[in-house]
């Protein structure tokens, strides 16, 4: 038998009613994700890698609109299900880290505090003294002094925060994880400790992620496959080697000529020419072509499917390298 | 003397604490020693890029540099023909002169201009504020610059508004402003660190570029040990208000003699799914140089710790760098 995907997004499109017209965020976005699998989005600033997460998580600003698309959960379309059936999955089957783990803690309760408010909605059944041994273990679980347990969140420092965050991620046991640039504000030794301990707990754990993030880097530590996302659109997806070693969409090739690293000799950084477009406008056709110099006709006119190209590698290009 | 042997930077026993008020109404006793005894020096059309954790003193080096600061203690010298004139020192008009010589590029180009000013404006200000030129005069200058920093063609531009432009293309305005004045040497505080990855790389070698062109000297101030290899000719790593080692980019990330440019360099995630790297050997965040006693500052993460850490470290020269630590001492 085949293994069904725990998750699977079929067409995702979506788009933000703004003053000046429709943006379109996330166009035709189809990927699945098996149990156990931790996955890399990346992409740029306004790629849609943050909204595809709060789309899963049905947490869409009230402007966000969704024209099409299925986010199957276990076979199970989270577009369908009712406000009330939605709460019983989050935490308990999805939970998110976010980038601000200042802004996600309140600061006016203590972090043990917050983390059984998750836990009283969806583990009721357990005593408090359960309650306060699990958070106990969760802060063990991700390498905080459980004496830190009754502080408030300013007491705790940037790293402890996100830490603090993933506990409360884990709390209900979800079997998704989603974390949007959880180590974007802290500083490289501390972002190794925390990528080391999410990596740890989500592999010991067996659950399934999905690690959004700019910087390819961090997803090469982090993702047993990656997804590149440019303008609203998945331009290419294959496991972490493939990626990194043949890429087959011009702009993933463009992304990774771009980054620069400390170890290895010092190649050329090779610049993209341009800027990302205008979502209110999108290009027509492949909506990368303006940024790459040897479009052909059909770039210009008609959008690329995305398709496999290679066994369990997939791509969005007329004339993939 | 010949003035290309005289940096066109040279800081000594720079100091700046900032006091720590329990109360308005009392002195303060305690004092954070952002920067605390630094010495380095920066040559003509050279890249000095200055690294290290949040809090470890950059920006406010930084800051000092471009005299926003007045230090504690402590010199700034910069070249003038052979001669160096004492930044600190220099009050009034002859402060305002200094102020073409040198300038700042900061992080965020969405903060950093000012939304009711046009790009013309923007530019041509640093122009008005020295009193250069006629409007027209200004106005050749400031498209010319323009067209330098990649902005093509000028026309399109002139009359725009910074929220009509995209992230990089402020930063190259940012850089345009900066540029205008002519000065000799910019310190540039996280400029690219905003900016998406295919932004970035342009906005990076349009900054070398125009070093290498027109002479310009730098303090590149980066979290990113790999954008600071393609910015700069050499590397100071900054540790709690000290500089812990400098020395040529290339030596210092291949071959890094001290303990914390070691963690630091361990910990940068490498864009290669096929190296595994070792976790660094420290733990834990940098924290505040409140009143630090004396001895290394890094004593408490320090994987290598002994007896003679209790006592200041020495600065050592190993084949032409400096290193702050007693194993190279």
């Amino acid at each position: 038998m085949v293994e069904q995907p725990l998750l699977s997004i079929h067409n995702l499109t979506l788009e933000y009613k703004t003053r000046k017209g429709y943006v379109s965020a996330v166009k035709d976005v189809s990927f699945d994700l098996m149990a156990g699998q931790a996955m890399g989005l990346v992409g740029e600033s306004g790629c849609g890698k943050t909204t595809i997460a709060m789309a899963l998580l049905r947490l869409s600003p009230d402007n966000a609109v969704i024209r099409q698309g299925q986010l199957l959960l276990d076979g199970r379309d989270l577009l369908k299900l009712s406000d009330q059936e939605m709460r019983d999955v989050r935490w308990a089957r999805i939970s998110m880290v976010f980038q601000a783990a200042m802004n996600a803690l309140d600061p006016v309760y203590r972090v043990e505090d917050q983390i059984i408010e998750a836990l009283d909605r969806h583990r009721a059944e357990l005593s408090f003294a359960q309650k306060h041994q699990l958070v106990a273990e969760l802060f063990q679980l991700v390498g905080i002094d459980t004496k830190m347990m009754a502080r408030y969140p300013h007491e705790f420092s940037g790293g402890m925060r996100q830490r603090a965050v993933i506990a409360m991620a884990l709390a209900c046991s979800p079997s998704l994880i989603v974390a949007d640039e959880p180590t974007t504000a802290l500083d490289v030794i501390v972002q190794d400790q925390v990528l080391r301990e999410l990596s740890r707990i989500q592999q010991s754990l067996h659950m399934s992620m999905i690690y959004i993030s700019h910087d390819i880097a961090v997803i090469a530590e982090v993702a047993d496959l990656i997804a590149v996302m440019y303008a609203g659109c998945l331009v290419e997806k294959a496991d972490t080697n493939t990626i990194f070693k043949s890429p087959r969409h011009h702009y993933t090739k463009a992304l990774l000529s771009a980054f620069p690293s400390i170890v290895g000799p010092k190649s050329e950084l090779v610049a993209l020419p341009g800027d990302p477009p205008d979502l209110l406008m999108p290009p027509p056709g492949c909506r990368f072509h303006p940024r790459f110099p040897q479009a052909i006709d059909r770039c210009m006119h008609e959008q690329p499917p995305f398709e496999q190209i290679e066994y369990a590698h997939y791509a969005a290009c007329w004339n993939p390298l | 003397m010949n003035p290309a042997s005289i940096p066109l930077v040279k800081v000594e026993g720079l100091k700046m604490y900032f006091p720590v008020s329990t109360s308005v109404m009392r002195q303060a006793k305690s004092f954070v020693h952002a920067v605390d005894d630094i010495c380095f020096d920066i040559p003509e059309g050279k890249s000095l890029a200055l690294v290290g954790e949040s809090g470890s003193g950059k920006t406010t080096t930084g800051k000092l540099l471009s005299r926003l600061y007045t230090p504690t203690a402590g010199h700034i010298y910069l070249r003038d023909g052979v001669d160096l004139v004492d930044l600190v020192t220099l009050k009034g008009k002859s402060l305002k002169r200094f102020r073409r010589r040198v300038q700042m590029i900061f992080q965020d180009p969405y903060e950093s201009l000012n939304p009711r000013l046009t790009i013309f404006d923007t530019v041509a200000e640093p122009l008005l504020v020295q009193n250069i030129g006629t409007l027209q005069e200004r106005e050749a200058r400031v498209a010319q610059l323009l067209e330098m920093v990649g902005l093509i063609p000028a026309t399109s531009f002139l009359f725009r508004y910074p929220h009509e432009l995209s992230g990089g293309q402020r930063q190259r305005v940012a850089i345009a402003r900066a540029l205008v004045v002519e000065p000799r040497f910019i310190v540039a505080d996280e400029p690219t660190s905003m900016l998406d990855v295919s932004i970035r790389t342009g906005v990076m070698s349009l900054m070398m570029d125009l070093a290498r062109d027109m002479g310009i000297s730098y303090l590149y101030i980066t979290h990113d040990l790999a954008v600071a290899r393609y910015t700069s000719h050499e590397i100071a790593v900054m540790y709690m208000g000290k500089i812990v080692e400098r020395g040529e980019t290339e030596a210092v990330l291949s071959d890094p003699l001290h303990p914390y440019t070691h963690a630091l360099i361990s910990a940068v995630p490498v864009p290669d799914p096929s190296i595994q790297r070792k976790p660094p050997t420290i733990k834990g965040g940098i924290s505040q140089p409140i009143d630090p006693k004396p001895g290394c500052r890094f004593y408490e993460r320090c994987p290598m710790q002994f007896v003679p850490c209790q006592d200041d470290p020495p600065l050592a020269r190993v084949d032409g760098r400096q290193v702050m630590c007693w194993l190279h001492a």
